[in-house]
């Protein structure tokens, strides 16, 4: 009976708990300086050094603004936001890339950042980039970094063979087989490229052939699968069992996999992202001679933009400080410096200036920059269903055929069957 | 014969359980030269990986909150699953049937399905980005699976010792307390160290809730270590998870000896 009246009084004491717990915003806007969460990705020490440095920079240039640091990680930034956005505390400033905030923005979770950067930032950073990052029209958020996918030379190998180092502003896909067949050895091939996750080094390098892959944005986009689009997996499956001059398990394994074996000299080429340079400047052994071979052609050098980007949610009490922040962040030597610490391009032209500047366009950097002319926005990026198609669909689909158990009519069936199932006919 | 087959099985087995921690030594004590070029053992070893990961990130910080909110956890949960395992085991009603049914259920919600409703509510009661709030989440999350543990430890007690204590004058509370937890104590340690393990390694729940750099619990501090587009600092990673389990060793250390069994020999004279 004791214990019954002590559970009553229990539960009476934590409803009259619940009743009177404050409810609302978690911060007293009304006293003080604004304060603006940013939560920033950034990965390597050095770029992490230069964030706190920006953040510093603008502490000390605003009192009445002031910027919260906090640093997040890419690994679940995606389930955080969700969880953030509907719960109305995400951070001020966003950083994520704009393949991820597409779905956000088109959930109206973004605030428009059109009217709030200057001319000089729109004009320092390519069309093909800005659309990367609109939305149905609107702004979505500020392009700051990005990547390309380059190939890697061991140059001591590649002179070995014969093979003329190429000097040209793009080198083609012919050429690239060419000089893989001319490096393959009986004990080594002459490419490797870590492909475990193929949709999207297939989709962005196939814009180089012109296949878009998708019309139409959101909803109603549509899937065409055709020559250009098969261009890419056709040429990379040639390599790897027609000529031999790919080595198939290297399809199989992550690029930094792939990196490894190639530093032990096991590949003469290489294809990854161009931010793999840091890896091979930090960890190439002595006398191990490597460089950036021009951009990969097609019938263009094309490639697609999937830029880092810096957004605000739509419900911020501070738009437009958090914007004012924003372009604060994408002056020419802020950027630069965060794409140095990153081993990644700068969205803007006059940071990539200040990056070439800085680095004399050693350790691979001279291509590099010179690839960012041909990153442009791709359709797939503004298509609603294409997270599902990529990972239930195209993904499997690709692997079976880059593993040799499929040939490209059962690939380009699968795919295209695949659309009309995830996107309901 | 049969005896050197034995330990060399056991060799074995031990050397498979402890493989990982191996491999974590040793690429945690790798240079960047060496940390591509595979093998376990370290050929020129180096400490500098354990300088950089205490160096980036607030390693000493994020353990304190790791730790705070883990043992607050296992302290609540066994406060709120020792009565009701109790309850559930010895008493027969209908509710016992939907009790342990809701048990098993709540066990396959997937935790993304469960979050978003959790942080409206925590956030209703100013909960969210505070270390309290986390330990409650982590304990509504542990309490289920705690419960179905304790539930059989219990049930392993015979009741003849319960009802000597009730003969000689005790109420419920104190034969909850006098008799069946003292003899419980293999499966209350079991079983805290179960909670204990579930909140020290919980990497979601505080991804969502815990903002603020000063309350980050240490899986958030390690995943700092990986990048976008699949970059790992493995060296530093290696050297802050290898950190990292060095509370929850000492842990399991200090009360691993409470893992006894047998105290309930001779308790009950056939």
């Amino acid at each position: 009976m004791h214990l019954r009246r002590l559970g009553l009084a229990a539960a009476a004491v934590l409803l009259a708990g619940c009743a009177t717990a404050p409810v609302g915003p978690d911060v007293d806007e009304s006293a003080g300086p604004i304060t603006l969460r940013f939560q920033s990705l950034a990965f390597q020490e050095p770029s992490v050094a230069a964030t706190e440095r920006i953040v510093a920079a603008w502490n000390a240039e605003h009192p009445d603004v002031q910027v919260q640091l906090a640093q997040g990680s890419w690994d679940a930034v995606h389930d955080q936001l969700v969880t953030q956005f509907q719960g109305g505390t995400a951070p001020d400033v966003i950083h994520d890339e704009s393949a991820d905030i597409a779905g956000f923005a088109r959930q109206g979770y973004l605030a428009d950042l059109g009217p709030h950067l200057s001319e000089d930032t729109r004009s320092g950073v390519p069309q093909g980039v800005w659309e990367a990052v609109t939305v149905d029209g609107t702004v979505v958020a500020a392009p700051t970094l990005l990547q390309s996918y380059v190939v890697f030379a061991n140059t001591t190998v590649l002179e070995q063979a014969g093979v003329t180092i190429p000097t040209s502003p793009t080198w083609t896909w012919d050429e690239l087989a060419d000089a893989a067949r001319r490096t393959t050895t009986p004990d080594r091939p002459g490419l490797g490229w870590g492909m475990r996750q193929p949709t999207a080094t297939v989709m962005s390098l196939g814009l180089g052939f012109g296949g878009t892959f998708f019309t139409g944005g959101g909803d109603a986009a549509t899937l065409q699968v055709g020559d250009a689009e098969l261009q890419v997996p056709r040429r990379i499956h040639d390599m790897a069992y027609a000529d031999r001059s790919l080595d198939p398990t290297s399809l199989t394994q992550s690029g930094s996999d792939v990196i490894t074996a190639f530093l032990a000299g096991r590949y003469a080429m290489v294809v990854a992202g161009s931010y793999v340079a840091q890896q091979l400047a930090e960890a190439a052994p002595p006398g191990f001679a490597w460089r950036v071979l021009p951009a990969l052609a097609g019938t263009s050098p094309n490639q697609a933009a999937n830029p880092q980007t810096l957004s605000v949610p739509a419900d911020s009490p501070h738009v437009e400080q958090a914007a004012e922040f924003i372009e604060f962040v994408m002056r020419a030597e802020n950027l630069a410096a965060l794409a140095q610490g990153e081993w990644l391009i700068p969205a803007s032209e006059p940071a990539r200036n200040a990056v070439h500047a800085a680095t004399g366009g050693r350790d691979g950097w001279e291509a590099t920059l010179d690839g960012a002319q041909y990153l442009t926005t791709a359709p797939f990026q503004g298509v609603a269903d294409y997270p599902q198609w990529k990972d239930q669909i195209a993904t499997p689909a690709l692997q079976r055929y880059l593993g040799n158990q499929t040939d490209l009519p059962t690939l380009q069936r699968e795919l295209t069957e695949g659309w009309a199932q995830v996107a309901g006919g | 014969m049969k005896r050197p087959l034995q330990y060399l099985a056991l060799a074995c087995y031990v050397a498979f359980l402890g493989f990982p921690l191996l491999w974590l030594l040793g690429t945690a004590m790798k240079g960047p030269d060496e940390l591509t070029t595979g093998g376990v053992v370290p050929l020129s070893p180096t400490f500098e990986n354990f300088g950089d990961a205490v160096g980036r990130a607030d390693l000493i910080t994020a353990a304190t909150n790791s730790l705070v909110v883990a043992l607050g956890t296992t302290a609540l949960v066994l406060v709120l699953a020792l009565p009701s395992a109790y309850a559930l085991a010895r008493y027969r009603t209908r509710l016992k049937i939907a009790a342990n049914a809701w048990v098993l259920v709540s066990q396959v919600f997937p935790v993304i399905l469960v979050a978003l409703p959790l942080f409206l509510i925590l956030r209703q009661f100013r909960l969210v980005d505070s270390l309290v709030g986390l330990t409650l989440v982590h304990a509504v999350y542990a309490l289920p699976f705690a419960l179905w543990m304790l539930q059989g430890y219990i049930a392993a007690i015979p009741r003849d010792v319960e009802e000597a204590g009730v003969v000689d004058g005790a109420g419920r509370l104190r034969v909850l307390v006098s008799i069946v937890a003292p003899l419980l104590a293999p499966g209350l340690v079991a079983t805290a160290m179960f909670t204990m393990i579930s909140s020290w390694n919980e990497f979601f729940f505080a991804l969502v809730l815990i903002q603020d750099p000063a309350k980050v619990t240490l899986p958030l501090t390690l995943a700092r270590f990986v990048g976008a587009e699949g970059q790992v600092q493995l060296g530093a990673l290696a050297a802050g998870a290898l950190l990292a389990t060095v509370p929850s060793l000492l842990f399991f250390a200090a009360i691993q000896r409470r893992l006894t069994s047998g105290l309930l020999s001779g308790a009950v004279k056939g």
